[in-house]
């Protein structure tokens, strides 16, 4: 049975991060996570977050808010911030990864990163917010 | 994250330990930024205690690598493993640059 989101709201900036994470991981525990596995949940929460943390506010002040629900043996993890309308997923076209050292550009690799880690991934404006969910498996059995 | 600098005759040691993230990734391009100010042309960044490293991370070894091409250098990866390593061949950055299992074999190929 599916349970209610537990939620925490901080500034939208790069040094809530790891608040975020540690957040996180009281819910990752409950699902029985593996340490290797909340390291790859800190990696898309971290992504997702920056991509917020950078364009949600357009360099205004803002908040954003992380909540967690343990579905069964599964997290589901959202992401949300009353910034203006901006889906993550489709804003930045997926970078060149057949360039060379000289020519391969040095962003554009944190949503491509989320996209391969994570599964059930999808972004959806809804009453003036910017909602980011994916779910993330406890007990996983992939690399 | 923690970095340790040992210069040796042909390059520069960096050893990274911890974790490779948002809020610290510039840090790292700092520390190599003032070994090619020294005029380095070889930095070898020996990653066996990286556990974790996100996309800013690999940002500043991207740039830190352009850079020294241009110098005729190079950044060469050590002991790259776990997540570190899945991030890098996700992003399909492997390739991109030297690569070995020890800062030694890495110094025999300069």
């Amino acid at each position: 049975m599916a349970q209610p989101f537990t939620r925490l709201r901080l500034p939208a900036r790069v040094q809530s991060v790891r608040v975020f994470h540690q957040f996180v991981r009281d819910g990752a525990a409950v699902v029985g996570m593996t340490s290797a596995d909340m390291d790859k949940l800190d990696l898309v929460l971290e992504e997702i977050l920056v991509n917020v943390a950078r364009y949600a506010y357009q360099g205004c002040v803002g908040d954003v808010e992380v909540g967690y629900s343990i579905q069964g043996d599964t997290l589901l993890v959202e992401v949300s911030d009353q910034g203006h309308s901006y889906n993550p997923l489709e804003a930045t076209p997926a970078p060149d990864l057949t360039l060379g050292l000289a020519d391969r550009p040095i962003g554009g690799l944190g949503v491509l990163l989320v996209k391969q880690i994570v599964g059930s991934l999808s972004y959806r404006y809804q009453d003036g917010q910017n909602i980011v969910s994916f779910c993330f498996p406890g007990h996983s059995t992939g690399s | 994250m923690h970095i340790v600098a040992t210069q040796v005759e042909k390059a520069v040691l960096l050893k990274v330990s911890g974790r490779m993230d948002a809020d610290n990734a510039d840090e790292f391009d700092k520390a190599c930024e003032v070994w090619i100010s020294k005029g380095a042309k070889h930095l070898i960044a020996d990653l066996a205690e990286l556990q974790y490293v996100s996309s800013m991370g690999l940002r500043s070894f991207l740039a830190t690598a352009q850079k020294l091409k241009s110098v005729s250098g190079s950044l060469i990866l050590c002991a790259l493993h776990g997540l570190p390593l899945q991030v890098f061949e996700m992003t399909k950055l492997t390739s991109l640059f030297p690569m070995f299992d020890t800062t030694q074999k890495a110094l025999d190929s300069l």
